[in-house]
């Protein structure tokens, strides 16, 4: 009799049922080519079965037993706020192609913690500050690291390093950037005019707070500003020579103000 | 006051299957700290969505799914990110496959991670995470016979790949 390969797959899985189960080993009794075949498929479980098992060794992130136990840093939540933020202004973006539309629902969702951000790093923070006409600008210590770092100088000690350069669609340019401190953050800032604008504001996940690892939290991903990145760019981010054209032309934008 | 014990029964049986969450999770994405975040998102919206969660059901086989959906929402976003904030992250994934090719026998951790996504998905949970035929196709969305056939064409190249032994038990 012929039976398929998934049906010994299944066989060797525990996965028949008794009627079907008893017509396999019916034929592996007939046939060694059967048996063989069984035989294989009981190996690969057993080889597939310690796969990746290391990692049930390994010392399960504080972060997520926190999670787990629903004790989660409340900032995450913006996080999840803006994701769907970004999923709405996506489905809209065909029918308008409004600049900045992904960015602007993340700025209004994110004033809030902007505040609360300014409130951390209090009246000697310098990373940022309100802007003119509402909204938030990067503080001096942080305009100037935008304006000058380069995103491949992961030097230590900075008090801000900028992550990837590009230009939005309308033709200014952006920088994501990585704030150091007692309160992590990450953001994105464009350039308006003599400011670097506020776009987008997170703060750095918990686990990169408490590492004291700059480089971990220099190069901690957000979603939050991962969306923002994607409803704002255009095209590819610049490479290193782009952004020293970019740098050595004062990062000025194709749309002046 | 028992609805609040069991919410806390339940989160330590989810802490309790972190592990195994951790290590479904390295079968999605490579690199373990962002495998972790894929936890980490998959764990948020558990604890958000408990009412949804059908106590004759297995709390495993519903992580994996959720598990799974927050990767595939983050799965679009991937080649960006790397460019966005991990931009010297990416030494530890696997080789090119023309250097592979020189190495006669594969672990198995290497020859799953070769597996297109769908064949993939379908042996870790069967074969790594112990589901049922009937489990993983309902943590993968699809019909059992759909789920079968990804399992059996992964077992081939699997099979391929290591050049196990056959008919050692034989």
């Amino acid at each position: 009799m012929t039976i398929s390969e998934e049906i010994l797959m299944a066989y060797a899985d525990g996965e028949l049922d008794a009627a079907t189960r008893a017509s396999v080993e019916a034929a592996m009794q007939e046939d060694p080519e059967i048996r063989k075949r069984v035989a294989g498929h009981r190996a690969l479980r057993e080889t597939m079965r310690g796969a990746f098992s290391a990692v049930l060794d390994e010392p399960v992130p504080d972060r997520l037993i926190e999670a787990a136990r629903g004790q989660t840093a409340a900032p995450r939540s913006v996080v999840a706020d803006l994701s769907a933020a970004k999923d709405a202004a996506q489905r809209r973006k065909s029918a308008a192609a409004r600049r900045w539309q992904p960015a602007a629902m993340a700025a209004s969702l994110l004033l809030g913690l902007g505040l609360g951000f300014l409130a951390w790093h209090g009246p000697g923070g310098a990373s940022i500050q309100p802007g003119a006409g509402g909204g938030l600008v990067a503080g001096a210590a942080l305009a100037k690291a935008l304006s000058n770092q380069l995103s491949d100088d992961r030097s230590q000690l900075k008090v801000a390093v900028a992550g990837l350069s590009f230009r939005d669609k309308s033709g200014d340019y952006c920088r994501t950037f990585s704030l150091t401190g007692s309160d992590p953050s990450l953001g994105l800032a464009c350039r308006e005019g003599a400011d670097w604008r506020i776009k987008a504001l997170a703060q750095a996940p918990h686990a990169a707070a408490n590492s004291g690892d700059f480089r971990t939290a220099g190069s901690e991903d957000s979603p939050a500003i991962r969306a923002a990145v994607e409803g704002a760019i255009d095209g590819e981010p610049l490479d290193h020579a782009g952004e020293i054209a970019a740098r050595a032309a004062g990062w000025a934008g194709a749309s002046k103000r | 006051m028992s609805t609040n014990d069991s919410v806390e029964n339940i989160q330590e049986q989810i802490v309790a299957l972190l592990p195994r969450l951790r290590r479904f999770a390295r079968n999605l994405v490579r690199n373990p700290h962002d495998a972790d975040d894929v936890v980490q998102i998959a764990v948020e919206r558990a604890l958000l969505r408990l009412d949804q969660w059908r106590s004759d059901a297995r709390l495993d086989s519903w992580l994996f799914k959720i598990l799974r959906n927050a990767w595939i929402d983050e799965v679009r976003a991937r080649a960006r990110r790397a460019k966005i904030l991990l931009p010297e992250e990416a030494g530890e994934q696997i080789g090119e496959a023309t250097m592979e090719r020189e190495i006669e026998r594969w672990s198995a951790e290497a020859a799953l991670t070769r597996l297109p996504e769908d064949q993939r998905l379908a042996v870790s949970l069967v074969l790594v995470e112990g589901l049922s035929y009937k489990d993983a196709a309902e943590v993968l969305e699809v019909p059992v016979g759909t789920l079968t056939s990804r399992l059996a064409r992964g077992r081939e190249a699997l099979q391929a790949m290591l050049r196990l032994p056959e008919g050692d038990l034989s």
